[in-house]
């Protein structure tokens, strides 16, 4: 019992690292944005927009988003509503909550799988993006890592429950 | 089993694990898988669009407002800009009869011109105002409910993450929701305000008003608050004037408030990773309730359910006064249990539809801001409102030896309010569309 608490105490370290690397990820791509309004603007002195800023915060955005996913998954903070299982007897309750993880999990896992059978169709058919003409692959291949830290989280975040006999409130 | 029959029983399957504490994101992916199997009779359909389908929500470039918003709400918070915003208001009404209280409330307005969240206005603002009020001896039931109430007008003040959402799923413009969304607000800054000043004689009867003060002091505190003015007609004055796109509007603010809390010293090693990790939950929690709605809402539309609904409402030919009413009252229910976002997006794509076979006599465009401001406010009563009250939770964490009853009791006059203000709103659309008409 003693390696599973230090082994979530790094996977947690992990999702951590992954939220601000994802944070860091936003900062610089609203940077971009930035620069890209000011050349758009003093368009008149030589200057232009950012070529294909959009396409860059897309996929910049999806890459934000993977790597926020196993932090949220490992906090618990996808959002439930709990008015009505506050009743609940404690063994309904712990189920129930096993249930969620466990199911959280298995999408997890299917999202992971597609998102790598996403990459290699986008991969063999070289289908590029509209302006820069950069290989779709490779937003999925930057997501790929953190989708797989989601999993990751997924399966000690229900280990956490499965352990505690409680619900998510007593975990965290 | 028809496939509209699958699409009917599907919404009480998913009402009941909702209510079960299946998280919503979960339970909406699992409806809609298992509803696009029982339909179609195989799973490859589902996993060739999980494939794609992921990746394409996360990198919807409408989408990609959230969490630049997101994040510039962390900044401001950070930004010491809600002490400068509680201290103008100050000067201005807290000579008066539960004058600190109303001051809570402008400079919560205030704040929510720069923060598209209800709960991080909450959060803000009660950190600043909450010890000022109970300085000046007034009581925990109405100053919490006064800070939970003020933290709503976070989102029914333009920029609002909830119109956004409202905005890319009805394909409507943001910057006339922005601006239809305005004089909304000041009627529900005026409306709480007014609340107060009924309530303050009857509750509070060792409330000791602040000094009256100066004109020279009220301009000089007026000028403390200009990189909020600046920061706020720099992001909604350029989306509204057409110089960027939302996202980039957001993008400016989220520069704007970084560089202003960075240079206040808000923002230090520590204070900028919670800020960052706290969008990083947010941004994580919207996204996956919009995957999930995204697959569920592909399955609906194989079941047909909301053209169906539309067309059985048409049928029906009831007033469409009545229709929305209940619409309206649907909404007060949800909230209860609901938060105001996965509320949005699990009901629009079946209730908008419906909607817009309803004759007004306007123009569908003019309806549907009327709607989304109407769907914004009703949406935000639940956070005030038992048994799930959001930013009453938020302001219980501040204020810790309140108990939790004593606010919701003291919130209700509040709801009161709010419910006013909605049928008044429902009565004379003009209010709303106003604005709109005048500037676009």
């Amino acid at each position: 019992m003693t390696v599973l608490p230090r082994l979530h105490f790094y996977v947690e370290k992990a999702t951590r690292f992954f939220a601000l690397l994802g944070g860091v990820m936003l900062i610089i791509l609203a940077i971009l944005t930035i620069l890209s309004v000011i050349g758009r603007t003093i368009n008149a002195y030589g200057l232009g927009p950012i070529q294909g800023d959009f396409e860059l915060v897309e996929n910049g955005t999806a890459f934000v988003v993977f790597c926020c996913l196993p932090y949220c998954q490992i906090h618990f903070g996808h959002v439930s509503v709990d008015i009505i299982s506050r009743t609940f007897p404690k063994w309904l309750s712990y189920i129930i909550s096993v249930i969620s993880q466990l199911g959280m999990m298995v999408i997890a896992v299917i999202i992971t799988r597609q998102l790598y059978y996403g990459m290699m169709d986008k991969y063999l058919w070289g289908e590029t993006t509209f302006i820069l003409a950069l290989p779709a692959w490779w937003g999925y291949a930057a997501a790929l890592p953190a989708s797989a830290l989601w999993v990751v989280s997924c399966l000690f975040a229900s280990l956490l429950i499965i352990t505690s006999n409680h619900d998510e409130s007593a975990a965290q | 089993m028809s496939s509209f029959e699958i699409g009917l029983y599907a919404l009480p399957v998913m009402l009941v694990l909702i209510l079960a504490r299946i998280p919503i994101m979960l339970s909406m992916l699992a409806v809609g898988i298992i509803g696009q199997y029982l339909i179609l009779g195989n799973w490859t359909p589902f996993f060739a669009q999980m494939k794609t389908v992921t990746y394409s929500t996360f990198s919807n470039y409408s989408l990609s407002v959230i969490p630049m918003f997101l994040l510039m709400g962390q900044f401001a918070s950070r930004g010491g800009m809600s002490k400068a915003l509680f201290h103008v208001a100050k000067t201005f009404v807290g000579h008066r009869r539960g004058g600190l209280a109303q001051a809570a409330i402008v400079a919560c307005g205030g704040f929510g011109a720069i923060c598209g969240s209800s709960l991080a206005t909450a959060a803000t603002m009660g950190q600043v105002a909450l010890p000022e009020l109970k300085k000046h001896g007034y009581s925990d039931k109405l100053s919490t409910a006064v800070l939970a109430a003020g933290g709503t007008l976070g989102v029914l003040i333009p920029p609002s993450v909830v119109l956004v959402i409202y905005a890319i799923l009805t394909e409507q413009n943001i910057a006339k929701l922005f601006i239809a969304a305005f004089i909304p607000g000041f009627l529900a800054i005026l409306g709480y305000m007014i609340t107060i000043s009924v309530l303050a004689p009857i509750w509070e009867k060792d409330e000791v008003p602040a000094a009256r003060a100066p004109l020279r002091k009220r301009l000089s505190a007026l000028y403390s608050i200009w990189p909020v003015i600046t920061i706020f007609l720099l992001v909604i004055g350029g989306i509204y004037l057409g110089w960027f796109t939302p996202t980039e509007g957001a993008a400016v603010g989220a520069g704007a408030t970084g560089l202003y809390a960075f240079w206040t010293g808000g923002l230090n090693r520590d204070s900028f990773q919670d800020a960052i990790l706290e969008t990083a939950l947010s941004t994580a929690m919207i996204f996956a309730i919009l995957l999930g709605a995204a697959v569920f809402n592909s399955f609906l539309a194989f079941s047909r359910v909301p053209f169906e609904a539309a067309s059985f409402i048409n049928d029906l030919n009831a007033n469409p006064w009545f229709i929305l009413g209940v619409i309206l009252i649907l909404y007060l229910i949800l909230g209860c249990f609901m938060d105001s976002l996965s509320m949005i997006i699990l009901t629009i794509p079946v209730f908008f539809p419906v909607f817009q076979t309803l004759d007004f006599g306007m123009s569908p465009e003019d309806a549907a801001l009327w709607f989304g401001v109407l769907v914004l406010i009703v949406v935000e009563v639940g956070l005030i409102t038992p048994p799930v009250g959001m930013n009453l939770f938020v302001i219980n964490k501040l204020a810790k030896d309140v108990p939790l009853s004593e606010s919701f009791r003291g919130a209700l006059p509040f709801v009161a309010s709010d419910l006013i203000r909605v049928v008044i709103l429902t009565a004379f659309p003009a209010i709303t569309l106003f604005a709109v008409h005048l500037l676009f």
